[in-house]
């Protein structure tokens, strides 16, 4: 029951090799932290070398950490549903920085209002993330589902 | 070295204040005619004189805030009429953030339209004379509650509104509320507040503060919650506030709450004494649970009746209530007052002895007691001209560590967990000064919680639900 490490921000912290670097964050206006919190802390328990952009971010900023780290998974949260705006053409930035191959998920409350789950996948499946996690209770299935997306090099 | 000390007061606020008071939306409010009108408001309308008459049962305060004046006037007489003793004015976030432009667009959408846009009262646009009138005849005090760091114009005009309770404080109104005020200019912002509540202040009329003591609300361990209470009581007594109200929120162990209790109004005390603040007179605030509240809502009904007996047994001075409808947005007004009625039926009807004690619940003060003082004694030694300072200096050090702060220069080193009887534990404490003996009492009496196989991120995860 050791607690996992807690680098702040990716200055602080370089890239160790052999670890799986994730840069994760909340997008938009968002302020809601408790999550984002808990996700670095279960990341860091899987072995993961976490990159927390924390709250308030949009799209460049995941871009240009992923490009700084040489990340190979960037998880975005949205809790208020700003996610559906700001996620728009997420894929694309990526390739335009040549980081297009980077695993992309997203989760949280990642849409306003009451919405079928099959639409909301595909919205975002739409925008080029390769997992989508709406309204999900716990990270774990999320981490198992990076580790096997690493294992076979799986992204859109 | 700089110990709290009535050498820090501000002298020259007049040219600050000049230019506080130039925004257009201050609409020429002049500070000699709110002295006169404060002389003016009945008397009851100042927390210390209802605190003074308080009887056996802790005084009941709701919250509530919603944007159109009409809809604030019928909400503050359905809780003033359901037996709140005190009356809530909770501001809406774009306020909060100083983003009047955008409060004013979507206040006169929400008059448009009749639907809410705003999460609260945009006290700033409406201005001082007509939000007056909200509080016409009312002999009860207003409590003006929000989430600011910057709060120099609106509390301005809460208290030209006839507002004599200003919740809040350069630390517990930034770090768990803003992702990037700095910290420094917060401290230095609500020093101007505490000073101009001062000013306005007379002996027999004070101004009233309460700082806000829950914090992130999530894990926050009593010692840290217990060292940002007295720093800000010290705070304020150095700009001369003479009436103030220390206050924490709910732990979720029912020993921790009393322990809570007893430490923080003995420390608060000995460190206002000790450093030459006797003529400020200090009152306790508990809060009902501020984590996630349970979705059903006769969950919500045991839990807030829970915490009502909680209040009683610590002799809390005033209890700040939460609603069945908590975890579904900002209740209604009738939902509001009924939860006004439940605390007060539990307070008046288990007549709670006066502050229990147990071989338990002395443990626990001690610990709390150990660690607090340690914390501050290891900041009243830190290097700077002024209190404040060193204040901002034990942040920029990890010294003061937020557990679920948002803000972006929050050291995030200190972690926590729950123990088997559900108080909050310092698994790691960072940066922060505590002891090394009373590192390890918080990790010994972790070590029975039972669920030790599963991941920290789970149990934190579970420990944050607790309620639900």
């Amino acid at each position: 029951m050791k607690p996992a490490a807690m680098p702040d921000s990716p200055a602080m912290t370089h890239p160790r090799p052999g670890k799986t670097r994730i840069v994760m964050g909340v997008i938009g206006d968002d302020i809601h932290v408790v999550g984002n919190r808990i996700i670095q802390l279960a990341l860091e328990e899987s072995g993961c070398q976490v990159f927390n952009l924390r709250t308030r971010n949009r799209p460049e900023h995941f871009c240009q950490a992923a490009l700084e780290v040489n990340a190979q998974a960037i998880f975005v949260s949205s809790l208020n549903g700003e996610g559906e705006h700001w996620c728009a053409g997420f894929r694309q930035r990526l390739q335009e920085i040549g980081m297009g191959d980077v695993l992309l998920y997203v989760g949280g409350n990642v849409v306003v209002g009451k919405r079928p789950e099959s639409e909301v996948i595909a919205l975002f499946k739409g925008y080029g993330f390769d997992r989508v996690y709406h309204q999900r209770p716990d990270i774990g299935p999320a981490i198992e589902d990076l580790f096997k997306d690493l294992a076979h090099g799986q992204t859109q | 070295m700089a110990r709290p000390s009535d050498k820090a007061r501000l002298r020259h606020t007049d040219r600050q204040r000049e230019q506080v008071l130039a925004h257009p939306l201050a609409r020429g409010l002049c500070p000699d005619e709110v002295g006169r009108f404060l002389a003016e408001v009945p008397q009851r309308r100042f927390p210390s004189v209802a605190y003074a008459q308080r009887g056996r049962l802790p005084l009941i305060q709701p919250r509530g805030g919603v944007p159109l004046f009409d809809a604030q006037l019928a909400l503050t007489k359905a809780l003033s009429d359901a037996g709140a003793d005190f009356i809530p004015l909770t501001i809406d976030s774009c306020t909060r953030h100083n983003q009047y432009d955008t409060a004013m667009q979507l206040l006169r959408r929400s008059e448009e339209e009749g639907h809410s846009y705003l999460n609260g009262y945009p006290l700033v646009c409406h201005g001082h004379e007509l939000t007056r009138q909200l509080y016409a005849g009312l002999d009860k005090p207003v409590s003006l509650r929000h989430g600011t760091p910057d709060a120099r114009l609106l509390v301005e005009l809460a208290i030209g509104s006839g507002i004599a309770e200003i919740e809040g404080g350069g630390l517990c109104y930034c770090l768990p509320y803003s992702e990037g005020f700095p910290l420094d200019r917060a401290l230095l912002y609500w020093q101007y507040v505490d000073r101009i509540c001062a000013l306005y202040s007379t002996p027999e009329r004070p101004i009233h503060r309460e700082s806000f003591g829950p914090l992130s609300a999530t894990l926050v361990p009593p010692a840290m919650a217990i060292v940002i209470e007295i720093i800000e009581a010290l705070l304020a007594a150095e700009q001369g506030v003479l009436s103030f109200a220390v206050s924490f929120g709910q732990t979720g162990s029912f020993t921790q709450d009393v322990a809570t209790a007893c430490v923080l109004r003995r420390l608060v005390r000995e460190a206002l004494d000790a450093h030459g603040f006797q003529a400020m007179q200090v009152h306790l605030v508990y809060h009902q649970w501020m984590g996630q509240f349970p979705m059903q809502r006769e969950r919500a009904a045991a839990l807030i009746a829970g915490s009502a007996l909680i209040a009683g047994v610590i002799g809390a001075d005033k209890i700040v209530v939460k609603t069945v409808d908590e975890a579904l947005g900002v209740p209604s007004a009738e939902v509001n007052a009924e939860a006004v009625d439940t605390v007060r039926y539990v307070l008046r009807t288990f007549a709670a002895p006066a502050m229990i004690d147990s071989s338990s619940i002395a443990a626990e003060a001690a610990l709390l007691a150990s660690e607090a003082g340690s914390i501050l004694e290891a900041i009243y030694g830190l290097s700077g001209d002024m209190f404040w300072e060193s204040v901002y200096r034990a942040f920029q050090l990890g010294w003061l560590d937020l557990p679920f702060s948002p803000h972006a220069d929050n050291a995030n080193r200190l972690l926590t967990m729950r123990d088997a009887n559900h108080s909050i534990r310092i698994v790691d404490p960072g940066a922060v000064p505590i002891s090394p003996a009373d590192a390890a009492s918080e990790r010994r009496l972790l070590s029975g919680r039972v669920d030790e196989a599963s991941t920290t991120y789970r149990q934190i995860l579970a420990d944050i639900m607790l309620m639900v």
